[in-house]
């Protein structure tokens, strides 16, 4: 059996059945210890229900977006490095590779050639095949580009990491 | 400023990369998970880390959010299980919340500030004040209920209890509040109760 307290709560919260939410109307019109018990029990519901909350410090969502930053920023190298900058280095390799391929396939000589008298003087290469030099193409500058390109690539990578760890370090401390 | 889009809205953008959002729907429950994680720590240094913790444990579980309840029942359920976790780490002795020193110092405020204390400070102070003498469990109900206007269902999902449950547990509580403001404030009580 409820008492009179918990059948006027569940009447306040709107909880009771609709058979006792009349029940509960007509005793709070007629009786007066019910009155008085329901007036008493709504103005402590209308109290708690203003209640004010607590406010956290002035820099509570910057910490806690801090916080997830700095989750992010241990996450292991291998997954946080930026798949572009991967793929940026693979295509600059072979955008490099193909472009030699290409040049040197253009620049070969390929004049009418008699097959019969080639096979003939053995695996030398045919007469009108020139093969260049590949001193012209691996000259000294274009092997410094290439070098210096990769260098330029690997400090930047470098530079990526250290400044990744550089932050996550500050935020840790 | 905060966000204009609804609770649901943020997170898609959040899923989207868009870590910004997450900023503004913590901006937009900071207050009330302070607020409950204070019920359960009763300490503002504890609250904030149990709040801060809780906000991460969300943003790193947010794909796995159903959508299907209130992003704030989620939220509360992770603040439930986070308190949970972080007092037993501190080894508090949830049982025994009237704290001897809470309520010391309810009592030396309360003759310091002499009769007309009521008048002075707000009615939401001392039910805040009761509130924290409870046991971490009646403060998260009467919290939930009452702050964070959750219905009976969903503070049941929340804690992992039946709704039934809840309600009897809520009537506990309000009963247990209303013993300690009239211990607290003796005289001034009617006021509020």
């Amino acid at each position: 059996m409820n008492t009179i307290e918990e059948r006027l709560w569940n009447y306040i919260d709107g909880s009771c059945s609709e058979e006792e939410r009349k029940a509960i109307d007509i005793l709070i019109t007629q009786d007066e210890a019910y009155r008085s018990k329901f007036e008493e029990l709504l103005n402590f519901d209308s109290h708690l229900a203003k209640m004010g909350m607590d406010e956290p410090s002035m820099g509570f969502t910057f910490k806690v977006m801090e916080g997830i930053r700095a989750e992010e920023a241990l996450k292991p190298l291998h997954a946080r490095i930026n798949k572009n900058i991967i793929k940026g280095i693979g295509g600059f390799f072979i955008i490099t590779i193909l472009f030699f391929v290409v040049y040197m396939l253009a620049t070969t000589h390929i004049a009418p050639v008699n097959l019969s008298k080639g096979l003939s003087n053995g695996l030398k290469l045919p007469e009108g095949i020139k093969m260049p030099d590949l001193k012209n193409y691996f000259n000294k500058p274009v092997l410094e580009a290439f070098f210096c390109v990769d260098v330029v690539l690997g400090l930047f990578l470098f530079d990526a990491y250290l400044r990744r760890k550089k932050v996550s370090k500050q935020i840790l401390k | 400023m905060q966000s204009k889009l609804s609770d649901i809205e943020l997170i898609e953008q959040v899923l989207a990369g868009n870590q910004a959002a997450y900023a503004d729907l913590v901006k937009r429950h900071q207050r009330f998970i302070f607020t409950l994680a204070l019920r359960f720590s009763k300490n503002r240094e504890d609250a904030e880390e149990i709040a801060q913790d809780c906000f991460i444990k969300a943003y790193r579980s947010l794909a796995s959010f159903q959508k299907q309840s209130k992003f704030s029942t989620w939220l509360y359920s992770i603040v439930y299980t986070t308190a949970m976790t972080f007092l037993r780490k501190k080894r508090l002795d949830t049982d025994s919340i009237d704290d001897e020193n809470t309520y010391i110092q309810l009592e030396n405020q309360s003759s310091a500030l002499g009769n007309n204390m009521a008048e002075i400070k707000s009615r939401s102070h001392y039910l805040n004040q009761a509130i924290a003498q409870l046991l971490p469990d009646d403060a998260a109900i009467i919290s939930l209920f009452y702050m964070g206007e959750q219905s009976l269902e969903e503070i049941g999902q929340a804690l992992g209890i039946e709704a039934n449950t809840v309600k009897v547990k809520l009537f506990r509580a309000r009963q247990r509040l209303k013993e300690k403001l009239e211990k607290n404030l003796k005289g001034e009580v009617k006021e509020l109760i």
